[in-house]
């Protein structure tokens, strides 16, 4: 067989000008230190990873070493990465990226993300895999840079379009790839487009409904792989609900898919104890809450603001101040309040002022001082995080606050000072770009979101590759109030706590029902009884059992290490 | 290359570059640049356009290294080196760059008065690289006596063992080649073809499997689809999976120049 062999002259030309010259000539020291360059920059085998070498500060996990050798020695460098949540794709990503640049397989690199993570992961591939990689601001960068991290959204359109076309890149990493399910979309057809030498596409939940989404996943990584469009859907049901019901067709997916599971990835991860603190209200907080309560019988609430009471009545299980905060804002949104009106107000405003003590915040300095040790409060109320700092302090604790809306260096200062000086964090939020706090393994949840994502993502902040503690989870509830309820739901019925970070994620997004918390406001806005409400609660509970069951049929399909029965 | 090694390197390229050494502890080094590295390696071409043309007082950086973070004091600042940092191998380009071409003569010290004649080499060091979806590189050194054409392996390690000098010694002379440069280096380019040729290309012929499986399924992919129709995308796919699999070999020269050797030499 013949090879083609290449034979670079640029060197030879300039040896040639040199000599017509007469010099200058290089010295013969650095001359001896260039081949000893040369000789430890060589890599000799086909096989085994380099990057690793050059990533000292970097300590990859097994099982992220193990996706980065395959995809680069058994699948060619074209590979679905669909690990569960929570188990570094992007490390094996960048592994894999860095592994090509070291070898000099890749030169340039397209990473499409989602528009929220662009920097994101700019950032991690040049502080952690040391790619100089520059998140797409203007259209000139695709030209001028050769790693480049842009949205999708972004890079289909023109300008950017027709430059990126004119772009020979060496691989495209396409992050979140599910959203490429459907072949009719422009961005299907945008990335299908792009011409893939080697190709990753990642994602966490690949199969969800129909074994047509994964046709589409595949063939874009590799058309032909699953044969084409009438030979696969003749073979195999359309509407199909898993890989489960042909062996073959599983063999195929997976021999361009990785999928590891919490698991399988030999990870001892650290248990997690729940505990539900009942509060009693005072008598004055009580009176407040019950207060807010009968507005709901009276006639200009019921009909314009069942959401407004809804928030009240939470807000009064939390604090006093975040009660105020909303009349004082609610009195204010209307342009000539009736007397009525005011007088409500008025009243309501009256029985916040008649409140001494916050029975919670008293439970909470109660737990903190028994636990002794760095402890996270969770709390939806910027009212209840300035009052719980000030009570704190009355009483000889140290805390920082912490909010979503805080610049990246402000919550990295944040995060240092509770690690180094203060015993309590009080945030706000926990999603978005969120901040690592595996040094910590207390959390009370003051209150409670009614949006369960966002109480997982509070949970992960602290429950991650990296803890080693067990997790000890408070959640304060107040008896007979609607807090008790959603407790009870999250808890109870959907054994909320009990999961693994991601598998709601995962679970809801197999229902399509859209926003779980606009099921809670209609629960608890407008059921009319106590009986209606049970029977909607027991509802939601049962089509979200009914999804896990689905989910749990196919936990086999893709089974990527993983033993299949 | 270990933590030792890459701080040995440093003060060798920088000393050679003629910078001098400030200060150097276990695991850190500090180094004032000249203006030539100053311009090779900090990239700050408007300071010194300006400095030009204002004619001010040029003042180079000084630069520290840590090569050891645990064994450097905690109060020195400066930039971590390991074997993956940029920096590291923005010098390990220089390096290169620096010195692609050289032109020595064997100091040979014989003092019996007799002019001794120097024959010419051509010393190659090579990088040949085999790539399909895959790649490994080989490193070879060659010379090539430019008077009767023999060529020997290994030749780097032979100009170790020697005395070289950029300027021809007392007592010396050099003989005139009779194979001109250029065709030294083609007769070097054809000898390494020729082994290459010569060597197991098991790895080429599963790379063409491995291509042609997946272009089977490609053409599988399309075949409903009317030759005319196909378009683009067709074709772009076709295109990608021939850069992915397409085995190849490329030779580049790392460097290499004129050696005056004597005959005992090599």
């Amino acid at each position: 067989m013949t090879v083609e062999i290449q034979f670079d002259t640029s060197w030879a030309d300039g040896f040639f000008q040199k000599i017509e010259d007469d010099g200058p000539w290089g010295n013969w020291d650095l001359y001896k230190l260039a081949i000893e360059v040369e000789k430890h920059t060589v890599i000799d085998d086909f096989e085994g990873l380099q990057a690793p070498k050059h990533l000292p500060q970097l300590t990859p996990l097994p099982h992220q070493l193990e996706v980065a050798k395959r995809v680069v020695e058994d699948m060619n460098g074209k590979a679905i990465l669909a690990d569960e949540v929570g188990l570094g794709k992007t490390i094996e990503a960048g592994l894999i990226l860095k592994e090509y640049m070291i070898r000099g397989l890749v030169k340039k690199a397209l990473i499409l993300v989602p528009a929220s993570l662009v920097t994101q992961w700019a950032n991690e591939l040049t502080s952690k895999f040391y790619i100089p990689a520059v998140a797409q601001k203007k259209s000139y960068v695709w030209e001028q840079y050769d790693v480049v991290v842009s949205s999708i959204d972004t890079a289909k359109r023109n300008p950017h379009r027709d430059i990126i076309f004119q772009q020979d890149y060496d691989l495209i990493i396409i992050d979140e790839a599910h959203k490429l399910k459907n072949n009719k979309t422009k961005n299907y057809e945008f990335v299908q487009s792009l011409k893939k030498k080697f190709c990753l596409l990642l994602t966490a939940t690949p199969i969800q409904n129909r074994i047509s989404e994964i046709f589409n996943l595949v063939s874009l990584l590799k058309p032909g792989h699953l044969g084409n469009e009438s030979a696969f859907y003749e073979k195999y049901k359309r509407d199909s609900r898993s890989l489960d019901d042909n062996e073959h067709l599983k063999q195929l997916v997976n021999k361009v898919m990785i999928r590891n599971r919490r698991a399988d990835t030999g990870i001892e991860w650290t248990d997690r104890h729940v505990e539900t603190i009942p509060i009693e209200f005072s008598q004055e907080e009580q009176q407040l809450y019950d207060a807010i309560s009968e507005l709901r019988s009276e006639d200009n609430w019921m009909a314009t603001s069942a959401f407004s009471i809804m928030t009240l009545q939470r807000e009064a299980c939390s604090s006093r101040e975040a009660v105020f905060v909303t009349l004082k804002n609610m009195l204010a949104k209307q342009e000539s309040p009736s007397p009525a009106y005011e007088q409500q107000i008025q009243t309501l405003a009256e029985k916040v002022q008649a409140i001494q003590r916050n029975s919670k915040a008293e439970k909470a300095l109660e737990l903190i001082r028994n636990i002794d040790d760095k402890v996270i409060i969770f709390t939806e109320y910027r009212a209840t995080q300035m009052y719980l700092q000030w009570f704190l302090k009355q009483n000889g604790i140290t805390s920082v606050p912490f909010r979503g809306g805080f610049k990246r260096g402000k919550k990295d200062w944040m995060r240092e000072l509770f690690q180094k000086h203060a015993q309590v964090l009080i945030a706000t939020e926990a999603g978005g770009e969120g901040i690592n706090l595996q040094f910590c393994h207390h959390i009370i949840n003051f209150d409670l979101p009614w949006n369960p994502m966002r109480l997982e993502q509070r949970i992960g902040r602290v429950h991650r590759l990296g803890q080693e503690k067990d997790v000890h989870i408070y959640n304060f509830a107040t008896k007979g109030t609607v807090e008790e309820h959603v407790l009870k739901l999250l808890h109870e019925k959907i054994s909320l706590f009990e999961k693994v970070v991601g598998e709601l994620d995962d679970i809801l997004s197999k229902l399509e029902f859209g926003n779980f918390e606009d099921y809670l406001i209609d629960i608890f806005g407008h059921s009319t009884s106590e009986g209606e409400m049970k029977i909607k609660m027991d509802n939601l509970a049962s089509m979200i059992q009914f999804a896990e069951e689905m989910k749990g049929s196919e936990t086999n399909a893709a089974a990527g290490n993983s033993t299949v029965s | 290359m270990q933590q030792q090694e890459i701080q040995r390197f440093l003060k060798n390229y920088f000393q050679a570059n003629g910078c001098e050494i400030i200060e150097e502890e276990k695991g850190y080094m500090t180094v004032q640049l000249t203006i030539e590295l100053d311009k090779e390696l900090m990239n700050r071409p408007f300071y010194w356009h300006y400095l030009e043309k204002t004619g001010g007082v040029p003042n180079p950086m000084k630069l520290t290294f840590i090569t050891n973070q645990e064994a450097a004091p905690e109060h020195i600042k400066g930039e971590v080196i390991h074997f993956g940092s940029p920096r590291l191998h923005q010098i390990f380009q220089s390096t290169k760059n620096l010195a692609a071409y050289i032109r020595l003569y064997e100091n040979h010290r014989f003092t019996s008065g007799q002019q001794v004649p120097l024959k010419p080499w051509l010393g190659l060091n090579v990088r040949i690289s085999y790539q399909c979806d895959r790649k490994r590189d080989v490193f070879k050194s060659l010379g090539l006596q430019l008077i009767n054409g023999q060529i020997v392996e290994n030749f780097h390690d032979r100009l170790l063992n020697l005395q070289l000098t950029p300027k021809i010694p007392d007592y010396s002379f050099t003989l005139s080649p009779l194979i001109m440069p250029k065709s030294g280096v083609s007769r070097i380019k054809n000898q390494l073809v020729r082994e290459i040729e010569q060597e197991d290309d098991n790895w080429a012929v599963e790379a063409r499997e491995r291509w042609n499986k997946d272009l089977q399924l490609l053409e599988h992919f399309y075949e409903e689809i009317e030759v005319d129709e196909k378009g683009e995308t067709y074709e772009n796919e076709k295109k990608a999976l021939q850069d992915q699999y397409e085995p190849n070999v490329k030779i580049s020269i790392v460097n290499g120049g004129l050696f005056y050797l004597t005959d005992r030499a090599v």
